[in-house]
C-alpha cells in the first residue's frame, strides 16, 4: 500500500528529490499573480490547506446543519470533539473558559485536519509542515490570550504581572523581569509554532523516505532488497506513529492556548 | 553515496522564512472556518444542546410528576384499603354483638319461659293440692259424722257439728 501511495505522491521519479530538503515541501505556483509588488499564488499546499479546511468547514455544516436533540452519528462524533475541548476549558481554565470552547475546536479540528493531510493519500504533505501556517497559528494565539489578559485585568495590570511577578524579592526583578517579558511575550508563540512546525516537517520527511526506500532500493539485489522490505514493513508503522503525532501536536496546540488564556485571566 | 545529497540537503537547510502566499491563503481558510464554526456551527449545535438539555430536563420532571402521582394513588389506594379493612372489622365486630345480644336475649326469654313454666305449675300443682284437700276435708267430715251418729247412735244435726267437725280437721290439718 505504501508503494502506491508513494506512487501517488512522486510519480515514481526521486530523480533529485534528496537534492534540497526544501523540494519536499516547497511547490511552484500553479497560479499566480502580482500584488502590492509581491507575486501571490496557489501552490499544492495552498489547495491542500483548502480542500483540508473545507472538508473541516463541511463536516461540521452538514453534522450540525439539522443539529437535533437526539443526534446522529456525525453529530454525536463532532459532539465528542466539542466535549474534549469543552473538558479541556474546564479543566484548564475553569467555568469562564467555556466561552472559548468554539475558538479552541476551530484550533484543534484545523491543525489536526492540516496535520492530516501528511498521511492522506494524494496529499501526502502537512501544510503546517510549512512555516507559514504553525506562525499564523500561534499568532492568533497570542493575540487572543493577550487580548484576553488586557480585558480581565486592564492593560497596565496584565503588563505589570507579567513583568513583576508578586512574592519574589525586588531585587530579582532585573532578572525575572526581562525573563517573564521575553518568555511570556515572545517565546509563548515561538514555542507554539516551532513545535507544530518541527513536528510536522520531520514527520513529513520521515513518512517520504518511508515511501521512498522501497522504491529506491528494491530493484537491487540483494542488499537493496532487503532494505527496501525494511522499508516496506515500516510504512503501516511509520503512518500509526504518524497519526498519532498528528493528534497529539493537535491536542498540545490547543491544550497550551487554554493554559496561556488562564495565565492571563488573573495575576499568577 | 546514496545519502551525499541528503546530507547536502541538510546542509542547505530547510526553508525557514514563511512563503507570504502561504500566509495569506493559510490565514484566509483558517479565518473563514473560524466564521463558520462560530457564527454557523456552535450556534447550531448550543441550539440543539439546549434542545436536548429541556427536553431531559422536561423529561425528569415528567417522571417526577408521574412519580409523585403514583405516590398520591398509593397513598390513596392504601387510605382505602385501611378504610375497608376497618368497615370490615366493624362489620364482624357488629355481627359479633348482635349475635351475643341475640343469644343473650334468647337465653333470657328461654330462662323466663323456664320461670313461667315451672311456676305455672307449681300452680297448678298447689291448686290440685288445694282441691284434694277440701275434697278429702269434706270426705274426712262427712265419714266422721257418718262414724259418730253410727257410735252415739243418735241422729246428729249434721248442719250442728259441722263447725265442730271443721274445727278438728283443721287441727289434725295444723298438726301435719
Amino acid at each position: 500500500m505504501t508503494i502506491f501511495l508513494a506512487a501517488a505522491e512522486w510519480g515514481g521519479e526521486f530523480d533529485g528529490v534528496f537534492d534540497d530538503i526544501n523540494a519536499l515541501f516547497d511547490f511552484p505556483f500553479l497560479f499566480s499573480f502580482e500584488l502590492f509588488g509581491q507575486e501571490v499564488g496557489i501552490n499544492r499546499t495552498i489547495l491542500i490547506a483548502w480542500v483540508m479546511t473545507a472538508v473541516v468547514a463541511a463536516l461540521f455544516l452538514i453534522g450540525l446543519r439539522n443539529a437535533s436533540v437526539v443526534p446522529g452519528k456525525l453529530q454525536t462524533a463532532l459532539e465528542a470533539i466539542v466535549e474534549l475541548n469543552r473538558t479541556i476549558a474546564m479543566e484548564i481554565i475553569g467555568p469562564k473558559g467555556l466561552k472559548f470552547v468554539p475558538m479552541l475546536t476551530t484550533f484543534m479540528v484545523a491543525i489536526f485536519a492540516l496535520n492530516l493531510a501528511k498521511i492522506t493519500p494524494f496529499m501526502m504533505l502537512p501544510p503546517t509542515g510549512r512555516v507559514a501556517w504553525p506562525l499564523f497559528f500561534a499568532l492568533i494565539s497570542w493575540v487572543i490570550y493577550i487580548g484576553v489578559g488586557i480585558k480581565e485585568q486592564g492593560f497596565g495590570h496584565y503588563f505589570g504581572g507579567i513583568a513583576f511577578p508578586s512574592g519574589v524579592p525586588k531585587i530579582l526583578y532585573v532578572i525575572l523581569t526581562p525573563i517573564e517579558l521575553v518568555s511570556t511575550l515572545i517565546l509563548r508563540p515561538f514555542t507554539l509554532a516551532v513545535r507544530l512546525f518541527a513536528n510536522m516537517a520531520a514527520g513529513h520527511i520521515l513518512v517520504v523516505i518511508t515511501l521512498v526506500v522501497p522504491w529506491v532500493f528494491l530493484p537491487s539485489f540483494p542488499v537493496g532488497w532487503m532494505l527496501g522490505v525494511v522499508g516496506i514493513a515500516a510504512g503501516p508503522l511509520v503512518f500509526g506513529f504518524e497519526l498519532f503525532i498528528i493528534a497529539l501536536q493537535a491536542y498540545i496546540f490547543t491544550m497550551l492556548t487554554a493554559v496561556y488564556i488562564d495565565s492571563s485571566m488573573e495575576a499568577h | 553515496m546514496l545519502f551525499t545529497p541528503l546530507l547536502a540537503a541538510e546542509a542547505e537547510g530547510l526553508q525557514l522564512f514563511p512563503d507570504p502566499s502561504e500566509l495569506v491563503m493559510g490565514l484566509v481558510a483558517f479565518i473563514l472556518l473560524m466564521i463558520i464554526m462560530m457564527k454557523v456551527a456552535f450556534p447550531k449545535l448550543n441550539a440543539a444542546l439546549e434542545e436536548r438539555q429541556a427536553a431531559i430536563q422536561g423529561k425528569i420532571e415528567d417522571a417526577d410528576a408521574k412519580l409523585a402521582e403514583a405516590e398520591e394513588a398509593k397513598r390513596n389506594f392504601e387510605a382505602n384499603l385501611d378504610d375497608a379493612r376497618g368497615e370490615a372489622t366493624r362489620i364482624i365486630e357488629e355481627a359479633k354483638q348482635s349475635a351475643e345480644q341475640l343469644r343473650a336475649d334468647i337465653l333470657e326469654k328461654a330462662e323466663a319461659e323456664a320461670a313461667q313454666m315451672i311456676e305455672r305449675a307449681q300452680a297448678d300443682v298447689a291448686a290440685e293440692r288445694q282441691r284434694v284437700i277440701q275434697e278429702l276435708r269434706g270426705q274426712v267430715g262427712a265419714l266422721s259424722v257418718e262414724l259418730a251418729s253410727r257410735i252415739v247412735e243418735r241422729e246428729l244435726d249434721a248442719s250442728t257439728h259441722e263447725g265442730l267437725v271443721d274445727e278438728y280437721i283443721q287441727r289434725l290439718s295444723s298438726q301435719n
